[in-house]
This record gives C-alpha cells, structure tokens and sequence, in this order.
C-alpha cells in the first residue's frame, strides 16, 4: 500500500491555500519514497545461468515448476492422497535414506535418488558412475540393504544402474 | 489356489497363493543374470569366477552390516513396524544373566557358546546346586553337537588344545569334492578326556536321550568303536535307543568290521533290534543303510534293491537320495576311471528308474540329496544316451525340482556335461539352441567345452558362426587360459575355402584373436606367438585379400624367433605375384634365407621364372642363392 510522507506535507487551513500555492514554488519540494513489501527472486532448486562452464544434469537444470511437465517426482508414496496419514514420516526417512546413501557410496551418485514405497516394501533406485569395480559396488549395496532393512524394520531393495560418467544435459 | 466366498469376502488357502499364480505364468529368461544380481551390464558377472566374486561380496556386505547392527544395537531398537517382525531386531550375542544359576546356563546353552556353558555347569555342581536332568541333557546335546568346541564364525579358527595342554593348529581345512565333502567342523575328532564324557559319568542318572546324545556325537566325530561299547552299555542298563542313535550306529557300522560280510552282519543286527524295540525307521534310517551298504563291497548290488522294496513295503517315499545310493551300487564300477570293463554295462537300471520317478516332485529331505542329479548326468554321459539325459533334464524341470542342483559349482558341473553330451550327439541347429539357451545365464562353460563346441560346428559345416564364438570365449575370460582355444579357433579358420563375406568376417576374427597374443596391460596375462597360430594368422588375410596386414605378421615371426612354414611362403609368392610385386618377391626369398629354410633354392627359381626382376634384384637372387648353396654343402 502505498503511502507518501511529504517533507512539505503540512496540512493548512483552507484560506491559506491560495497563499500558499504563491508561495509553494519558492519551499525546497522533497521526494517521497515508495516501499512495497518484500518480494524475493525464486530460488529454490535453481542453478543461474553463469559463465557456461559448469556441467548440469537434466534434473538439476529444470526448476521446480517444471515437475509433472518435465520432470517426475524423486519420492513416491501414497501418503499425500486424501485421508492418508505419514507424508512427514515419510519425508524424513527420505532424507535420511538420501544423506546415507550419499555417504556410503560417495562420489558415484551420477543424479538424485529416486525412492519408491510398494506395499511395505522400500525401493531405492540409483544412478552409479562406474568408478569402483563391481564386487566392491556388490559389498556397498549388499550392505546398505541389510543395513536400511534393520532400521526401518521393512525390506529395503536397491535397483542401481550405472553409467560411464555423469549424464550432462547442458552447460549453464 | 482355492478361492472360496463366503458374504462376499475371499480368502485364499495360502498367502502366497497369489504370487505362486502369478509367477506360475513366468518362465526363465535366458538372457538375464540370477536374480541376486542387479540387472545392469556393468554389473553382470561375465565368467563362473566373477560370479563368485560377486555374490561373495554382497555377503559379505551383508555380514558387515549385520556386524554393525550387533555391535551398536541402541541405533536400531525403534519399532516401527506392525506386527512386530522379530527377524529384523538387532540380535543380543552375549549372555545377559551373570550369576551362576540354571537360568544363565539356559541361555549360554541358547546362545551355543559351548566353553562356557560347561564351565556354568562345573560352576553349578561346585556350588552344589542339583542340575535337572533335561537341562543336563540340553548341555550334553551342545556339547556332542559341536565335538566339544565352540562353533567356528567365519575364519576364525581357534587352535586345539590337545590333552598336553599344548597349543595345536587347526589342521588346515581339506575340500575333497564329490561324495565325502566335509566341512571344516567334521575334521575335530573325538578326543580322550572329552566334556562330554565327564560330563556323562558325573551325571547321578541317565536316561536314554544322555545316552543317544552321547552315542550320536562319538559317531559324528570318528569315535565308533566307543560308540558300539555304548550302545552295549544301554543295552545292559535296559535301555532303548531312539531312531536317530540307531541312524547313527547304522552309518558307524562299516568302520568297526574288516570284511565285507561281517558288515553287512552288524547292519542287519542293529536293523532287528530296531524291531524288537518297535522303533520305527524312516526316510533317513534306510538312506544310511544305503550308504552303509555301499561299503560293504559286492554286497551291494544284490541288496540295495532289497532295501528298496523294504521301505515301499513300510510306505516311506524314497527321496532322490536314496535313488543316488541305488545308482552308485550299481554303476560305480563302470564309471570309475581306472577299470577296463567300461562296456561291461549290463544293467538298464537308470532306464527303470526314470520310468519310476518322471514327474515326481522331490523335496529336500535328506543332505545327499542334491548329488543324484550330477551323477545320473554323468552315467548319460558315459552310456552316451541322450534320450536319457533329456528324460533327467525334463526331472530337473518338474516343480521345484532345480533347487535340488546342489550350489552353483554343482550346477556348473551338471550342464556342462549335458551340454557336452547334446554337442556329441545333436545337430548344429539344436546345439545352437541349447547353448543360447544355457549361456550364460545357467552356467559358464569352460574350455573344454568351447571346444566341443567348435567341433561341433565343424561336423556341421557351420564355420561361419566361428567369429560369434569367439567373442563369446573372449567375454568369458576363456581365451587367455590356455592358447589351445585360439590355436583351434585359428586352425579352423584357416584351414578351408570360404565365400569373400566370410572370409572378410574370419580376417576380422584373426585381428582379434592377434591381440590377444602379445604383450597386453600389465594385469592381463597373455600368450607367446606359435609358429602354427602365425601362419594361420597370415593365411586368412591373404585369404581375405589383407596383403599388408598379412606382411606384417611375417615381421613379427622374425621378431618373436618363431619359423613359417614353406607352404605360407608359398601363399605369400601368390599373393605377390597376383599384385605383380617382385620387390616383395625378392623379400620374401630373403627372409626365407635368413631363417636357413631347405625350400630358399625353389623360391629362388619361382621368383626368377615367374616375375621381372631388374638388375639389384638378380643380383640379391644370386647372392641368395649362393649362400643357400654353401650351406648345403
């Protein structure tokens, strides 16, 4: 809403009106200054554009808007359709299960996870570089299965797919 | 599935009804690895070590994880699921209770820590507290279970103590394949000053179950003359023996007798005082009769088939062991290697048999089991009978019969001989089909059998299909191993005419097969050249019309101290003379020189007959020839 402060915003009386619109051209007049409230640039999950040097993959590139038009969703379960309960429980496992997942096999995630729930089943599906011979991917997925299993007491499947190096969509 | 309504609510006879229908409608898929691998090409095991190596490290990072799980349970105690689901709760491997009382025996009995529950029990009779009779027994079937030690995880091997008290090595584990595998557990004997045995004499009474448990242990660790003198001590306390002590005075007996007959003798005694006892034998009893019966020479055959008709008569299903036991009897002289009288078979007996049991499921029921499949394979593959060997296939096919292949090196074993047998006696289109239906997904051949393989395709007259193999011997890993593979694979290529596509596909192929040799990375191993590999090298470039490739594996004979043949040099003159290329001409006369071959004087005259020369080149001629000449004399 906008609202002027005058520096000269002195309210007179009617008759001195006239006198005063003699004498108004010969007082300073101030500008007034207009402010809205703030209104900040999205951000989220946007990469700017910059010197055209950094790689991008196609999920990094497009921004959220983009999501059910360009995109698909990394975290799918059922807790988001009406009258069904667990949507926060859900998110916070997804965290969790992203952060361990990139930790445990750090460096070889080519893009984000995508974690599916089927029944009470859990189903991690990732993307690998192939920068570690396959037995040890074998150990590390062996063991994040069992070790997913056990804290959230329901079967954990990995499904991986690899790639030579990171896919890049563009350079931003 | 039995589906029934009752108001509208179904419900199924089983909860895996469902899922059993659906994959009821699925069958195997030949191009896809085992199911406990991830399905990606990068991650596909490509030859039978890698597969090894693979499903070896996703154990083993399941054991890591579970290593975690035991030893930092307060991170994994919330209980989100409903029911609760036991299986999945980190497991408490150290006792809790600590004083000495029955309770804390219960449990370390519980959690098999063998050492300590006895010292417990020492504690207990100390303090003086009367332990009861089952517990006691509870504690001898520990004891007698794991030969008195603690049961080893992993490769943690503890030494032995031996009656000195000195420190003894674990003998290092034997791995004896086919019948007699044992594990490292089996090699402990049975020593003199066992707990098990102090135990026992401590003890102010003893029943039968003391008894059995004490008898069953003394067999299971190589004790049987002990075992016997035990079993006489029950009988003169009155007491009878259950089934499982018979079993196992049944499967001791042979080791306690010398002849063949007195064995036989001992059977048959421990089966009548079964009978007078009115215990009643089952599946296992008569399998250990099998077994001990093999051992008891010529006997067998006659017998085995009498104890057959016994278990109809009392209505036990045989399982696949017992027909495994029957199968040895009767052909094990026929497939031992060192016997001459291999034709001397005069027994139809796996043709009855298969008339018996096709179409049968089997369970697993008894540990040899899983042998009966690689041995009837094997009596197909020397009776060279392939309508039997598929009447055995179709068994395999039946229900869950697959499961009862035995592990993946069995497996291996079981199609390569029936892969081996279908390359011997099948056309080239059926053999096709099999391999493409067995490779790689059910096993991964060895070099042996890319070599019946080849052979077959010769017989066929399908060499055309040598340059696929090969990509396929290379992938596997087989090419390195030893150059036989390449050698043949070469030989064959170049041995005949072919059409110019196949010979532009066989070049290709000999490209390939060349890299193989020589030097590769550093982790790679590689094979020397051979004299015969690099002539048929050159061969089928020329063949294929490669002249430049072709002079350069002439370089490399040179370089790796290898000699060609006359007949290549031959086939080099043509080429060069087709190319009308008499600076080669000379060369090739050179370098035949220069490796003293008896054929530099023909050559010679070839090339001054057939080509142009210019003067220089005379001039070489000569000065070749001469030289060849002095070395004659």
């Amino acid at each position: 809403m906008a609202v002027s402060f005058g520096g000269a915003g002195l309210i007179l009386a009617n008759h001195a009106v006239a006198h005063m619109s003699r004498t108004l051209c010969a007082v300073p007049r101030a500008r007034a200054i207009h402010s809205t409230a703030v209104c900040c640039k999205h951000q989220a999950a946007r990469i700017r554009v910059g010197k055209g040097d950094k790689p991008v993959t196609y999920e990094e590139a497009h921004p959220p808007h983009h999501i059910a038009h360009r995109k698909g969703w990394l975290s799918q379960h059922t807790s988001n359709l009406d009258r069904e309960t667990g949507a926060a429980e859900r998110t916070v496992e997804d965290i969790f299960i992203r952060r361990f997942i990139f930790g445990t096999f750090h460096g070889l995630l080519a893009n984000e996870l995508v974690i599916k729930r089927r029944g009470n089943m859990l189903v991690v599906c990732a993307l690998f570089t192939q920068k570690i011979p396959a037995y040890k991917l074998y150990f590390l997925i062996g063991y994040t299965e069992t070790l997913l299993s056990y804290f959230y007491k329901c079967p954990v499947k990995m499904e991986v797919q690899t790639v030579k190096d990171k896919v890049v969509y563009k350079y931003l | 599935m039995e589906m029934t309504s009752c108001c509208s609510v179904f419900y199924f006879r089983n909860e895996l009804a469902v899922l059993q229908a659906l994959s009821s409608t699925v069958q195997r898929d030949p191009t896809a690895s085992h199911y406990r691998f991830q399905d990606d090409p990068y991650l596909t095991p490509r030859t039978a070590s890698e597969f090894k190596l693979f499903s070896l490290s996703q154990e083993s990072g399941r054991n890591a994880a579970k290593y975690i799980i035991n030893t930092y349970p307060n991170f994994f105690l919330k209980d989100y699921a409903e029911p609760h689901i036991p299986c999945l709760m980190p497991e408490s491997l150290q006792p809790k209770v600590t004083e000495v009382c029955e309770a804390g025996l219960r449990e370390l009995i519980h959690l098999r820590k063998v050492r300590s529950a006895v010292d417990m029990y020492d504690r207990l009779l100390q303090a003086g507290t009367v332990v009861s009779l089952e517990l006691t027994n509870n504690l001898l079937d520990l004891i007698c279970f794991y030969g008195d030690q603690d049961p080893v995880q992993g490769d943690q091997a503890e030494p032995e103590k031996t009656a000195e008290g000195e420190v003894v090595q674990d003998p290092a584990p034997r791995r004896k394949e086919g019948r007699f595998r044992k594990s490292d557990s089996l090699h402990r004997t049975w020593r003199k000053d066992n707990n098990a045995e102090r135990i026992f004499h401590l003890m102010p009474e003893r029943n039968e179950r003391s008894y059995g448990a004490l008898i069953r242990g003394m067999v299971k660790y190589g004790a049987h003359s002990k075992a016997f003198d035990l079993y006489t001590d029950m009988q003169n306390n009155r007491m009878a023996a259950d089934v499982h002590a018979f079993n196992a005075l049944i499967a001791a007996a042979p080791e306690v007798r010398q002849k063949y007959s007195e064995k036989w003798d001992l059977i048959a005694e421990m089966l009548k005082q079964m009978n007078k006892l009115g215990v009643r034998p089952t599946l296992l009893t008569f399998n250990t009769v099998l077994k001990s019966l093999l051992r008891c020479g010529p006997l067998s055959r006659a017998l085995v088939l009498q104890v057959l008709g016994e278990m109809k008569a009392l209505g036990i299903e045989p399982s696949l062991a017992t027909y495994y036991h029957i199968l040895v009897a009767f052909y094990r002289q026929a497939l031992s290697p060192s016997t001459l009288s291999r034709t001397m078979l005069t027994t139809d007996l796996l043709h009855s048999m298969m008339d018996e049991i096709s179409g049968k499921v089997f369970d697993a029921l008894d540990p040899d089991d899983v042998y009966f499949f690689n041995y009837a394979m094997n009596i197909c593959c020397s009776l060279k009978d392939l309508g039997l060997a598929y009447r055995v296939h179709s068994l395999l096919n039946v229900g869950d019969n697959w499961k009862l292949l035995g592990n993946p090196s069995r497996e291996g074993f079981y199609y390569g001989s029936l892969f081996n047998l279908v390359c011997m006696m099948e056309n080239i289109g059926v053999v096709l089909q099999w391999y493409r239906d067995l490779v790689p997904s059910l096993f991964y051949p060895n070099s042996h059998t890319m070599r019946d393989l080849l052979q077959a395709l010769d017989a066929d007259n399908r060499l055309d299909l040598i340059p696929e193999i090969w990509k396929d011997v290379k992938q596997l890993g087989l090419a390195t191993v030893s150059g036989d593979l390449a050698e043949e694979v070469l030989a064959l290529m170049a041995r005949d005419e072919h059409s110019p596509e196949i010979q532009e596909s066989f070049a290709n192929c000999a490209l390939a097969v060349k890299a193989v040799y020589g030097h590769g990375e550093q982790s790679q191993a590689t094979l020397d050249f051979t004299a015969s590999a690099l002539c048929n090298m050159a061969t089928i470039l020329l063949a294929a019309g490669r002249t430049d490739q072709a002079w350069e594996i002439l370089q490399l004979f040179k370089a790796n101290n290898r000699v060609p043949s006359e007949k290549l040099l031959d086939e080099f003159l043509n080429s060069a003379k087709s190319g009308s290329n008499s600076e080669q001409a000379v060369t090739l006369v050179q370098m035949s020189s220069s490796f003293s071959l008896p054929a530099t004087a023909r050559l010679a005259q070839r090339v001054e007959q057939e080509f142009d020369l210019s003067e220089e080149q005379k001039k070489a001629l000569q000065d070749v020839e001469a030289t060849s000449d002095s070395d004659k004399d």
